[in-house]
């Protein structure tokens, strides 16, 4: 990643807390109550930066060094941000503590207050809850998104806060640019504006519980190479009803006329459905996103499979022969769940620089360390690794015990969650 | 990430209910704001002070001087500073959409306070 791509987000999120706590910065209060207007707008700041990076849109990510990344920084700003604001309203309060505590209270109180301060009680009663609701991982993915979208709401009813306290001159620019922020990401991206249609042309079950769907574009093809990620939405066909939300599937083929393939693994209500789909249902995709197998160096490389992990390697082995001397190790279950496996086997029977490793597991975490090749062999190799977290987890830490730097070590662990 | 988010939460409540209880279970301190020995002003007096930089206002029968508060007060100035040289207990009392100053903002008010205003003689 380039060093201006590095310091993107941390420059955007410097930009929208220093402005606002700049035009904010309280001269002459005390010091509880200047802090807690400093970090009430340094929390404004934050929350109006979590949803920019919320946002996907491919120029966007390409732009601040990838989608993955800006979901790691959308989720540390959101977090920081409800910090800031659970401390705001007490640091206010806490600025009469010394002397009058009834006053201290009666400042914290919403009971004895009118809409400006309930508005900023409700605007983070609904961040905690929202937040509450994003670590739970047992509510249905379909429910989950949209509570977590109701975030937004919390955000609005904040700076509506503001705005009733008769600080309005900063707060509108940054209420219309929440407003957009939101706005972008439900037309654009929930509801599919931005996505383009297409139409499954044919799926063919891979595996036990995976299948494999060619769709070809029914007007302008989304811009992919191997390794990418996309965002698709599966409706209607002859018989098929698909869940109609959209879900990120790795891509294993770009055709030269725009046709791609995805592998979808029934992990789902919604992904397990799309197992019976046929071709006629009608589609839309956006994306390309991530940048997992781009800008490979030219050193011999170490490629690690975890069951549906092995989609970007096949996009990749399929797209022509490779350039860099590459072993690929792929892990599965059992022999039912090695998808493409014949295919794989062919190409690497024709691609001198490609060897292949399959390995069934079995139902037991495997011990990953003696599945990778040794130390010596590993001398100078970049490894790239996809699968279920887990085993990413893993095998980061099996490879760093056999002396891979972290720079050498290349994963997207994405998860929209 | 869960568990830092579980425990600011609790944190932040622990905190909210030491401020209630603090309210009940101590006695408030003594009001401190030393009142200077109240001096009155004529409605022409405080008419005398009426710019952002010297600004003086009548409210609830007492005279302010907000010269030095107005660039912290948190509205925008067009709200606040069209009331300098004037009774403003009616704008104090019915801040936007008809709501009082909160207690914070009296015991701020007290601050200010450098008389009382004269009263106006029966006609």
């Amino acid at each position: 990643m380039s060093f201006l791509r590095f310091l993107s987000i941390p420059l955007l999120i410097l930009a929208a807390t220093a402005g606002p706590v700049f035009w904010a910065l309280p001269e002459g209060l005390g010091l509880a109550r200047s802090l807690g207007i400093v970090v009430g707008w340094a929390g404004c700041g934050l929350l109006l930066a979590s949803l920019l990076l919320m946002l996907r849109e491919p120029r966007l990510a390409r732009g601040l060094g990838g989608l993955e990344r800006m979901y790691r920084w959308h989720h540390w700003t959101g977090m920081a941000a409800y910090v800031l604001l659970l401390a705001h309203p007490l640091l206010l309060a806490g600025d009469a503590w010394p002397n009058n505590r009834q006053l201290a209270w009666q400042t914290l109180s919403p009971f004895d207050q009118g809409w400006p301060v309930w508005l900023g009680w409700l605007s983070l009663l609904l961040l905690m809850v929202g937040l509450a609701v994003t670590f739970e991982r047992r509510i249905p993915y379909r429910t989950w998104r949209w509570l977590h979208i109701g975030l937004g709401l919390a955000v609005l009813l904040g700076l509506l806060h503001l705005v009733l306290l008769g600080i309005d001159e900063p707060v509108w620019p940054i209420l219309g640019l929440a407003t957009v922020f939101l706005g972008w990401r439900i037309v654009r991206e929930d509801f599919g504006l931005a996505a383009q249609p297409y139409i499954v042309q044919s799926a063919n079950t891979v595996a036990k519980g995976m299948v494999e769907i060619s769709l070809k574009p029914l007007s302008e093809a989304v811009s992919v190479t191997p390794g990418q990620f996309v965002l698709v939405a599966f409706f209607a066909g002859p018989t098929f009803r698909g869940c109609g939300e959209f879900h990120p599937f790795t891509v294993s083929a770009v055709g030269a006329s725009g046709e791609i393939q995805v592998g979808v693994k029934a992990l789902g209500d919604c992904t397990q459905k799309i197992q019976s789909i046929e071709p006629g249902v009608m589609a839309r995709v956006h994306g390309a996103f991530g940048n997992f197998l781009a800008d490979r160096p030219s050193s011999p490389q170490l490629w690690v499979a975890g069951g549906i992990g092995i989609t970007p390697f096949l996009a990749q082995i399929r797209a022509g022969l490779l350039k860099q001397q590459t072993l690929l190790l792929y892990l599965y279950r059992a022999e039912a769940d090695a998808a493409f496996m014949d295919e794989i086997k062919a190409i690497a029977g024709r691609d001198p620089n490609l060897s292949l490793r399959a390995v069934a597991t079995g139902n037991d975490v495997p011990d990953l360390t003696l599945l990778l090749p040794d130390a010596a062999a590993l001398t100078q190799h970049d490894c790239y690794l996809c699968g279920p977290p887990g085993m990413v987890a893993g095998l980061r830490k099996a490879l760093s015990l056999k002396g891979i730097t972290p720079r050498h070590i290349h994963f997207e662990n994405f998860e929209f969650r | 990430m869960r568990r830092f988010y579980i425990s600011t939460t609790l944190l932040f409540w622990l905190l909210v209910t030491a401020f209630w209880a603090g309210s009940l279970w101590l006695p408030p301190a003594e009001q401190s704001q030393a009142v200077a020995a109240e001096k009155t002003y004529s409605k022409a007096d405080l008419a005398k002070h009426a710019t952002p930089d010297n600004c003086w206002m009548a409210i609830r029968g007492s005279v302010y001087d907000f010269s030095a508060y107005l660039p912290e007060h948190p509205s925008r100035p067009d709200l606040i500073e069209p009331w300098c040289g004037k009774e403003a207990t009616e704008a104090y009392n019915t801040k936007t959409k008809g709501r009082p100053h909160t207690p914070y903002a009296d015991e701020l008010l007290a601050k200010f306070k450098i008389g009382k205003l004269a009263a106006d003689k029966p006609k």
